[in-house]
């Protein structure tokens, strides 16, 4: 059995004192880093990587990769207790897992977001270890027309994420596409919406939309309503999870961690497309849709296992073909470049020990995630307790100084309090403003994909449906877009007849 | 003794011990900015940064490294252009900053002419002619042959509309005399999925960057777009010998100051950056990234500066490249 | 307005339409191309044909559905929060984290109804230490921590 042998092997470099070590402070640094708001993984490796060129090779990848997602997980504890998703992909963990914090089941909620990120790992590990390079070749069949139909497949979903009005929710949606098209056209070099501001020609970052609509409006708007404030911070309903609970977890978590290993191994934002799937996925098969957004465990669970499957899973383009699918594996690739090694097919067969010591201490750094972070979750919930005049300051400081950390520009800080303005008015509006990060990930890259596709294909546009993966995902679309738009219109023309 | 008297001594005595106007304090006598205007870990970064240590042990104050990323590198150059002339404030740019951007953006903040002084050419790099495993060509003069057989069906991958890969190709097909179809991406990384499964034909990217998918089987290596063959494949000819004579495509990396720096200091970093390049240690570091060191004097680098400027300006309007 | 039954969809109808517009405003130089070869300007000006097809539909709806009535607190949250990070973001390259990190926190405090000062200045030294502790000196933040004048 060729897999336990190479398991073996990467037991045997993973487990050594220093590399344990190193994918410790590499996982508790991820953590803190994550619960930061603002400063994700990337200005983190950024900061850390003239010390890791100090170490050898296969340790400062360990760190590194440690750092990676200690973040991810990082990200949900702020989106759980805060409502400050620092990652893309906590946004959804927003959604519901605050909500459940505002109920006084922070505790639960991180609980949940801790096993099944855990149990997505543990699964996905076992993935890129058994299968990576055939999951690679299902990645190279990805061209822009599969892209362009699958981020169709998105959008269209995302209109599920709203729980209120069905026309706000794809205005939206179209907002964020908009918004997201600021920035240098790639197919034609053209600035778009960017005033000649240099800043804005690489368009805007999802950190600072994400702070400005989620953390800065939420935190006015509890400025505002000092009355409803003192309920979720005196009631906090026990630290641990339930079994009952966690019954009703598990199954979330499982569907989770299957759509993020899929979704991660697309390179070129597959993993994010992971979280908002399964959120999509759980409010749709649920019993009750009407649960979601106020708090149900299934908007947790769901979501943090894909986000987590999917960062396992996104070290495959990487490992295999040497393509790094986001900016930190762009930076981990910087990273093996400095110590003379060249990420890509012959890895696997030059480096075994590199390979495989990596896979083995991913796992092994997921154990020492869910080890230090249950019990951190007593003290998080503590911190909820502190008075809320104190703790928001503190908070403001954090994204303020994590906004800055990921291009050094003071720029993207007053952008961040020109989005808190926007934010506050689409609360007072009743608009909700997950959809509309969801249109200003996916809307940029729809477009270029679309355009690429057809440059590509010189203007024939039957490509989208003549091959055969993003015809399967048309139709697909085109199906939810009827069940969707569907009992909306049964509800009009009842409410039209009833007037 | 009288104060007065006490007063005019101790003036005489301090006026002896202030140093004089023509007497500077030698720099340098705090730390240096080496900005490096494009994100952590690419080529120009790890360059920059090592760099930076280097000089740091022969300059005995610290150079700090600052990433100042975005437009393509034009932020950070800006703020050099607009930094203090003192000798506190170091750019480490390329052919992109200096000699392509102000020929592709006649609205770039900074005059890459006036408002700059070259230090030193540190280092070249060139790039590698890669194309997709199905198409049925092993070198150069194939790849043109074909292409002219097949008018409209090659086309290229480039990291974006006016960068060095794209200006590349463009010059490439001009000499050659094909025409092929430009398809942007946001950086080569991402070009490499659809060149291994065949929807995109060539692509220029960087040697270090493409050897893995080379080794792997996953792409063919066509050529090399430098003046001379590169170490990291001595098998490989360049395209000048292989099919499109006088073909030569390269990427410079270099220092500067702002304008105004005094020529001393300008001298003194050079002496000492040229010192570095002979070191082994940072020429393999330089191999590693695929690059070559160059040195030679500031008038060197200015040269080199003005004759690229002129080529790429050249190829721009001749390819009709626009950002707006 | 009395004809306007549900002014958080009217409002948002009119958002909807202000930002469609803008965006065909601003992107009417852009070239459109066509179809089969979109130019920078197709995509931008059908996503802001949408935007104000859609804001119509809203405003129409607000004026014959009614909603609830848009609840405005005290301005000073908003005011005071934006204005100091504001404050922090021209602040900090000039005056150095500290100083910047000490302004944030004693500005952004006084939103809360329970201000009280003495805690504020507490914690704004405790948070500066922090910040230089932890972001300056273990993460090497790129920012000046003390003012430019005194070197």
């Amino acid at each position: 059995m060729e897999l336990l042998a190479n398991l073996g092997t990467g037991f045997s470099v993973a487990l050594t004192l220093p590399n344990l070590l190193y994918c410790f402070s590499g996982v508790l640094l991820g953590t803190l880093i994550g619960v930061l708001p603002g400063i994700g993984p990337v200005p983190t490796i950024a900061m850390l990587l003239p010390i890791t060129y100090a170490l050898p090779p296969v340790s400062a990848l360990i760190m590194l990769a440690g750092i990676y997602y200690g973040a991810q997980y990082g990200g949900s504890t702020t989106a759980i207790l805060v409502n400050l998703p620092g990652e893309a992909s906590s946004v959804v963990t927003c959604l519901d897992g605050y909500q459940m914090a505002r109920q006084g089941r922070a505790g639960t909620a991180l609980a949940v977001a801790a096993i099944g990120s855990f149990i997505a790992g543990t699964f996905a590990t076992l993935l890129v270890a058994a299968f990576a390079p055939p999951l690679a070749e299902v990645a190279l069949k990805f061209g822009p027309a599969e892209y362009f139909s699958l981020m169709v497949l998105g959008l269209i979903a995302a209109v599920v994420l709203a729980s209120g009005s069905l026309v706000k929710a794809i205005g939206m949606i179209v907002l964020g596409l908009l918004l997201g098209i600021i920035g240098t056209d790639v197919n034609s070099g053209l600035q778009r919406y960017s005033f000649g501001i240099p800043e804005l020609s690489d368009g805007i970052g999802f950190v600072v939309v994400a702070m400005g609509l989620f953390g800065f409006a939420e935190i006015i708007i509890n400025l505002e309503n000092t009355e409803k404030r003192e309920v979720f911070t005196n009631k906090v309903s026990g630290i641990w999870i339930k079994w009952k609970d966690l019954k009703e977890a598990l199954p979330a978590m499982l569907r989770g961690t299957g759509i993020g290993s899929v979704l991660g191994i697309l390179p070129g934002g597959g993993a994010l497309l992971g979280a908002f799937a399964s959120y999509t996925v759980e409010k749709k098969i649920a019993k009750d849709p009407s649960r979601f957004g106020k708090g149900a465990i299934q908007g947790v669970a769901g979501p943090e296992a894909a986000n987590n499957a999917g960062a396992q899973t996104s070290f495959i383009p990487l490992l295999t073909l040497g393509i790094p699918p986001n900016a930190v594996m762009a930076l981990m690739v910087g990273a093996m470049t400095i110590h003379s090694i060249q990420p890509g097919p012959q890895v696997m067969t030059n480096n075994p020990q590199l390979f495989w010591g990596l896979i083995v201490s991913m796992w092994i750094g997921n154990v020492m995630l869910v080890v230090l972070n249950l019990p951190l979750i007593g003290i998080w919930v503590k911190l909820l307790q502190v008075p809320y005049r104190l703790l928001y300051p503190a908070i403001l400081l954090f994204c303020c100084i994590g906004v800055y950390s990921l291009q050094n520009n003071v720029f993207d800080v007053l952008m961040t309090a020109g989005f808190g303005l926007l934010g506050w008015i689409f609360v007072k509006l009743e608009c909700e403003p997950a959809p509309l990060l969801l249109g200003f990930i996916l809307g940029p890259m729809m477009e270029e994909n679309l355009r690429r596709a057809l440059l590509l294909s010189r203007g024939d546009f039957t490509v989208f449906a003549t091959r055969p993966i993003s015809a399967v995902m048309l139709g697909i679309a085109i199906i939810m877009l009827i069940v969707i738009v569907a009992p909306s219109i049964r509800k009009k023309r009842e409410e039209a007849f009833h007037e | 003794m009288k104060p007065a008297t006490v007063l005019a001594a101790v003036l005489l005595a301090a006026s002896f011990a202030m140093p004089t106007a023509a007497q500077m304090p030698a720099w340098p006598t705090k730390p240096l900015r080496l900005v490096v205007p494009f994100p952590p870990a690419g080529a120009t970064d790890i360059l920059g940064r090592t760099l930076a240590q280097k000089l740091s042990e022969a300059l005995g104050q610290p150079v700090v490294v600052e990433n100042k990323p975005g437009a393509g590198g034009a932020i950070g150059s800006d703020m050099v252009a607009k930094a203090a002339p003192d000798g506190y404030t170091l750019l480490i740019a390329t052919t992109s900053t200096h000699s392509i951007g102000p020929s592709l953006n006649p609205k770039l903040a900074y005059n890459a002419e006036k408002d700059f002084v070259p230090v030193v050419w540190v280092a070249n790099s060139t790039n590698i002619l890669v194309a997709a495993p199905n198409l049925p060509v092993t070198n150069t003069a194939e790849l043109v042959a074909y292409a002219k057989a097949n008018p409209g069906k090659i086309n290229y991958g480039s990291s974006g509309n006016g960068t060095i890969v794209h200006l590349t190709a463009e010059l490439f097909g001009s000499m050659a005399g094909i025409r092929m179809t430009h398809v942007p991406y946001k950086g080569t990384a991402l070009v490499m999925p659809d060149l291994m499964s065949g929807q995109v034909s060539i692509l220029f990217d960087n040697i270090v960057s493409a050897m893995p998918s080379v080794k792997g089987g996953k792409v063919k290596a066509l050529g090399i777009s430098g003046a001379k063959r590169s170490p990291l494949v001595p098998d490989l000819p360049t395209i000048a010998e292989s099919g499109v004579p006088g073909f030569v495509s390269d990427t410079y990396f270099g220092v500067f100051v702002p304008a105004g720096t005094p020529p001393d200091i300008v001298l003194r970093l050079n002496r000492d950056i040229n010192r570095i390049l002979e070191s082994t240690e940072f020429r393999d570091k330089l191999a590693v990234l695929g690059a070559e060191p160059v040195g030679g004097t500031p008038e060197k680098f200015a040269a080199e500066i003005r004759t690229e400027t002129a080529k790429w300006s050249k190829v721009i309007k001749d390819a009709g490249v626009k950002l707006e | 307005m009395a004809f306007v039954r549900s002014p958080k969809d009217f409002w948002a109808g009119v958002l909807f339409i202000v930002f469609g517009l803008l965006a065909i405003l601003i992107a009417r130089e852009y070239p459109l191309g066509t179809a089969a070869r979109m130019g920078p300007g197709y995509f931008p000006r059908g996503l802001g044909i949408l935007m104000i097809a859609l804001g119509s539909i809203l405003t129409l709806r607000a004026l014959r559905i009614s909603g609830t009535k848009i609840h405005f607190g005290s301005p000073k949250p908003l005011l005071i929060v934006l204005g100091s990070v504001i404050m922090f973001a021209l602040a900090a390259p000039k005056l150095g984290l500290v100083v910047a990190t000490v302004l944030l926190i004693l500005a952004s405090s006084t939103a809360d109804k329970e201000y009280r000062w003495k805690e504020s200045v507490i914690a704004s030294v405790i948070l500066a230490m922090f910040t230089i502790a932890a972001f300056s000196w273990g993460l090497k933040l790129q920012l000046p921590i003390w003012p430019a004048f005194l070197g």
